[in-house]
């Protein structure tokens, strides 16, 4: 009787192994993302991944997001990918990362997928070779691309006769005539990132940038120019004391920039691509219709530059299923993905030929100014400790900007701080 | 065999030292995985030169790191304002506390609104009391700087979480707010167990109310307090949630504390070995500050 039992149970046992290997032979691999924060659009990454699942029978994908900010999802992912967690098989990563992340060990080469980087990057904007490919190892692929936009008010601009200024202290100058013309005394004329934030760090690097001068060079090495550094911060805190830049601007994040435009009490602002959409978009926003993009100022003499930014896809050194990973990587950095995202999410292409694609065109006429503001634009300094870069920089220059180190002071410190990081 | 049934039989009926071994086994387990094994962890790494963000292996560096952490002006800012805050907030919850637990103790109609109030704050997340102050305290937007307009204190607001004396009064009030409730909890707990006899002994003797709080409310309560004491302080050391969500430890790094640092240094930096280097320091401040109470403890006993 019992001996009959056991045979029963193992005849079961048997049977259940086999069926579900037959099942899992047709739908084995589950791929899971990491897909960024709420502003990386994960319900259109969701769409995009439906795409890929129809063509690929047997590959289920999940979706994850994470916090609202590149710093956020920056201790997230460290603490994950820390801990060799395979749970996660693909990443969606900021700009600043690649390097960090790749030189941490946690990023799997994808040259074996995609080929050798110099031809695999070639059809990306050139700011993206440079970002994701670390020691000749392709580290991930773009997404889709951002950069820091100057916004400014058209109607206001046209109401005083204004032309687009080309440097800081036109920029400045023409504020101040509108502020003293619509007499309102909330009306800020520029609107930057003060709080010790990601986006400080590119308040640090713009006015630095547009004199011409580099931060770091080819191999990553620190080549900070203190004087430049010091007049740049010095453009800010001039701007300041004019009452062109509000005050407390060491509060101000990117989402108080954003809704102060909306609210209709900034002329100029310099934001993300995505804040296009909310003051195009929402419905309180006042000021729709009447938002321009232009060509960042740049320091008398000098000439205009960008922060760019954008998000990568990047496979897990830990996940168990590589190929199928870079499978699903690849597909989400083609052309077509690329458009997808423009015409339905107006998230800014990481292809020079999409930007005059006539659908993009129709569907998201102002990528036509924002093509030349990208392709101009600059990556943040590449390291492998960037956390630590990003810290300093933004850190120091919040503090400059609510006057409690004086510029010289903190130039000093950035230098003698990253000296010994960035070599 | 036999062996084995002699064991199941010694299991059934073990001796009380075995059975005592067997009964706390559990918990010393659980203790080792929890307590012992990350804390000998972390004082592993704190010899070696572990950083993530480099690739390479692990180096060992012997009391490298320790010197490093010595001449870190970092640490000794961090360090200096840990101490600050648990030098001003501690006494200050303290005394806001027991005012608190002494109203509490009144003999209100219905006492449940009052103790409510009291479980509030101590019932809210220390991340949301620190982002909530942080909102009080914003220039344009706070509640703060409103108040001081409408008191007729015009001119420029003040930018309290800008400026470095500011910020860090901002964050020990926000502190002092959010952890006198618990103090009070403990010595309400401890003013209900005080004899109402001892006082109506004092009143036939003919002893002030301020005579009896201090000869008897005070004295009483000494063991709630020094309990409450030793947990307030622990915590103190290890502030993170409040000025991490109000100022991120600026401006500048004027309100970084400790522990802040060392999140910093491990997730920001990835660099484990120096990050558990400075841990090593704070476990070690915290022992020290623990034993001191607990000689005390030991004394009164």
């Amino acid at each position: 009787m019992k001996r009959r039992n056991l045979l029963k149970a193992l005849a079961l046992c048997a049977a259940v192994a086999a069926s579900t290997g037959s099942t899992g032979a047709l739908a084995d691999t589950t791929l899971r993302v990491f897909s960024g924060g709420a502003n990386q659009r994960p319900d259109l990454m969701r769409k995009l991944f439906d795409q890929f699942q129809a063509a690929n029978p047997g590959v289920k994908i999940e979706i994850e997001t994470g916090g609202a900010t590149s710093e956020l999802q920056r201790q997230y992912l460290s603490t994950v990918l820390n801990a060799k967690d395979s749970a996660i098989d693909i990443y969606m990563i900021d700009i600043v990362n690649p390097a960090q992340y790749f030189g941490a060990g946690w990023l799997e080469p994808l040259n074996a997928y995609v080929g050798n980087p110099a031809d695999a990057m070639k059809p990306f904007l050139p700011v993206y070779l440079q970002s994701n490919v670390v020691d000749g190892k392709v580290a991930a692929m773009p997404g889709f691309a951002d950069a820091m936009f100057m916004y400014y008010r058209k109607d206001l601009l046209e109401k005083y006769r204004i032309a687009e200024p080309k440097t800081w202290d036109e920029l400045a100058a023409a504020s101040k005539k509108i502020q003293a013309g619509e007499g309102n005394p909330n009306l800020q004329g520029l609107s930057i990132q003060g709080a010790p934030i990601e986006g400080a760090v590119c308040t640090f690097l713009l006015p630095y940038w547009s004199q011409g001068k580099e931060f770091n060079d080819a191999s990553g090495k620190l080549t900070l120019d203190r004087t430049a550094a010091v007049k740049g911060l010095n453009q800010w805190l001039g701007m300041v004391d004019g009452g062109v830049i509000k005050r407390n601007v060491a509060e101000v994040k990117t989402p108080d920039t954003v809704n102060e435009f909306k609210a209709g009490q900034v002329v100029f602002a310099i934001n993300w691509g995505f804040a296009w959409d909310r003051f195009q978009a929402d419905n309180d926003s006042t000021v729709k219709g009447k938002v321009g993009v232009m060509p960042l100022p740049a320091m008398a003499g000098g000439k205009s530059a960008t922060c760019v930014g954008g998000w990568q896809w990047a496979v897990s050194a830990f996940s168990k299923n590589k190929a199928e990973a870079a499978k699903l990587v690849k597909f989400m950095s083609t052309p077509a993905a690329s458009k997808f995202l423009a015409v339905e999410g107006s998230l800014l292409p990481v292809y020079q030929s999409v930007y005059v694609d006539p659908d993009v065109v129709k569907a998201v006429p102002w990528f036509k100014d924002a093509s030349n503001v990208v392709i101009a634009g600059k990556s943040r300094p590449l390291s492998k400790d960037y956390g630590q870069v990003s810290d300093v920089v933004r850190t120091t220059t919040s503090a400059v900007l609510a006057r409690t180190k004086k510029p010289e002071d903190g130039v000093g410190e950035i230098e003698s701080r990253l000296a010994r990081v960035m070599r | 065999m036999a062996t084995g049934a002699s064991m199941i039989e010694r299991m059934r009926d073990p001796s009380e030292a075995s059975l005592g071994m067997l009964l706390l086994a559990p918990a010393f387990l659980l203790l080792a995985l929890i307590v012992v094994y990350p804390i000998a962890t972390l004082i592993f790494n704190s010899f070696f030169d572990l950083r993530l963000s480099g690739g390479g292996g692990m180096k060992f560096v012997g009391l490298e790191n320790y010197l490093l952490v010595l001449k870190d002006p970092d640490f000794w800012n961090a360090t200096w304002n840990t101490v600050l805050i648990t030098l001003i907030t501690v006494p200050g919850a303290l005394v806001v506390g027991l005012g608190l637990a002494l109203l509490a103790n009144l003999p209100f109609k219905r006492q449940w609104p009052v103790r409510l109030a009291l479980l509030l704050p101590w019932a809210l997340p220390l991340a949301f009391a620190g982002l909530i102050f942080a909102w009080f305290f914003h220039t344009e937007y706070g509640i703060v700087n409103d108040v001081v307009r409408r008191l007729g204190f015009g001119g420029e607001p003040t930018m309290w979480l800008l400026r470095p004396g500011w910020a860090f009064a901002a964050i020990c009030l926000t502190i002092v707010w959010k952890t006198s409730s618990f103090m009070a909890l403990i010595l309400l707990a401890g003013l209900q167990m005080i004899p109402r006899s001892l006082y109506e002994a004092a009143e036939v003797d003919g002893a002030s109310k301020g005579q009896q709080f201090w000869q008897i409310t005070i004295p009483m309560l000494m063991p709630s307090i020094i309990v409450a004491l030793i947990f307030r302080t622990i915590t103190a050391l290890q502030t993170f949630d409040i000025p991490y969500t109000m100022t991120r430890g600026g401006p500048g790094n004027a309100t970084e504390t400790l522990a802040m640092l060392i999140h910093k240094t491990t997730i920001d930096y990835l660099d484990v070995g120096y990050g558990s280097t400075l841990a090593v320091f704070m476990f070690l401040l915290s022992l020290a500050v623990t034993a001191v109470y607990l000689r005390r403890i030991g004394r009164q006993a």
